[in-house]
């Protein structure tokens, strides 16, 4: 085995692992921190494909602002220990059977289907800049524009009321 | 050699976990934190492809990048309408949530 299928396996244990502590843990902080492992062997996946800037970014938006930004409601909001807890009794196996079977399909179809891969051989960052500005330049700007008017509409949704106490919420990362 | 099939079982191994969380949790907020996971998981489905498919341009880390944007939008609004209906009502199941006015 060389050493790209032993590290593509460890971080991909890492993610599972992340995932299913997420759905399973009891506490809402400790599934946070279980994502927080995810994103990150999630971002060493894109680093074993190559591609530093999205692994660079996957840091700095998931697991630095979204993971952050998550806690943080989570200390603010208070929420009842009662409803953090998944849920049990039927939905939840009804729930597990769907998923398993969605996860089986998904695996029949991936290990019966073929990809005409070329050459795997990852592309620098320039070569995405230059995507990104050229192509795609239009999508970029509406992505910006998406982004301030997510950013107005938390601030305007998450204000107090009253004005005495006003607690702006940062919106978007 | 990790082939292309290994990330793609990989991303829908997390994308049905997601599911299932997304499924049987009751508070908004883990509903929220699963839904990132899923949408991680189609992240890592775009780089993939962008790196086994598609190698001669960056096509799919493009979409990866705007779906980051789109999902940090995304968290932001959902954040935002968790805090306030933490504030204006009790009711902290999500299944019990059945008006966003008043």
């Amino acid at each position: 085995m060389s050493a790209d299928t032993v590290m593509f396996y460890l971080y991909a244990a890492v993610a599972v692992a992340g995932a299913l502590g997420l759905v399973l843990a009891r506490q809402l902080v400790h599934a946070v921190l279980c994502l927080f492992a995810t994103l990150f062997a999630i971002a060493a996946l894109y680093l074993l494909l190559g591609k530093e800037f999205l692994a660079a970014m996957q840091l700095f938006v998931y697991g630095g602002a979204i993971t952050v930004l998550v806690l943080f409601v989570l200390m603010l909001a208070r929420p009842d220990p009662i409803a953090q807890a998944v849920r049990s009794g039927p939905t939840r196996w009804i729930s597990l059977a769907l998923c398993a079977t969605f996860f089986g399909y998904l695996a029949f179809i991936l290990s019966s289907s073929s990809w005409q891969t070329a050459d795997a051989h990852a592309h620098d960052t320039a070569s995405l800049a230059t995507i990104l500005f050229s192509r795609y330049v239009l999508p970029f700007e509406v992505a910006g524009l998406v982004l301030t008017i997510a950013l107005i509409g938390s601030i305007v949704l998450a204000r107090e009321e009253p004005p005495d106490s006003e607690e702006p919420e940062e919106g978007a990362a | 050699m990790i082939g292309l099939n290994h990330y793609l079982v990989l991303a829908a191994l997390l994308f049905c976990i997601g599911l299932f969380g997304v499924l049987t949790s009751r508070s908004a907020l883990r509903v929220v934190v699963c839904v990132e996971l899923l949408l991680n998981a189609v992240n890592l489905n775009l780089a993939a492809f962008s790196v086994y498919v598609a190698p001669k341009e960056a096509v799919g880390a493009s979409f990866v990048i705007f779906l980051m944007v789109i999902a940090a939008a995304e968290v932001g609004l959902a954040l935002a309408l968790v805090l306030t209906l933490n504030r204006t009502t009790d009711i902290e199941a999500i299944d019990r949530i059945s008006a966003l006015r008043g």
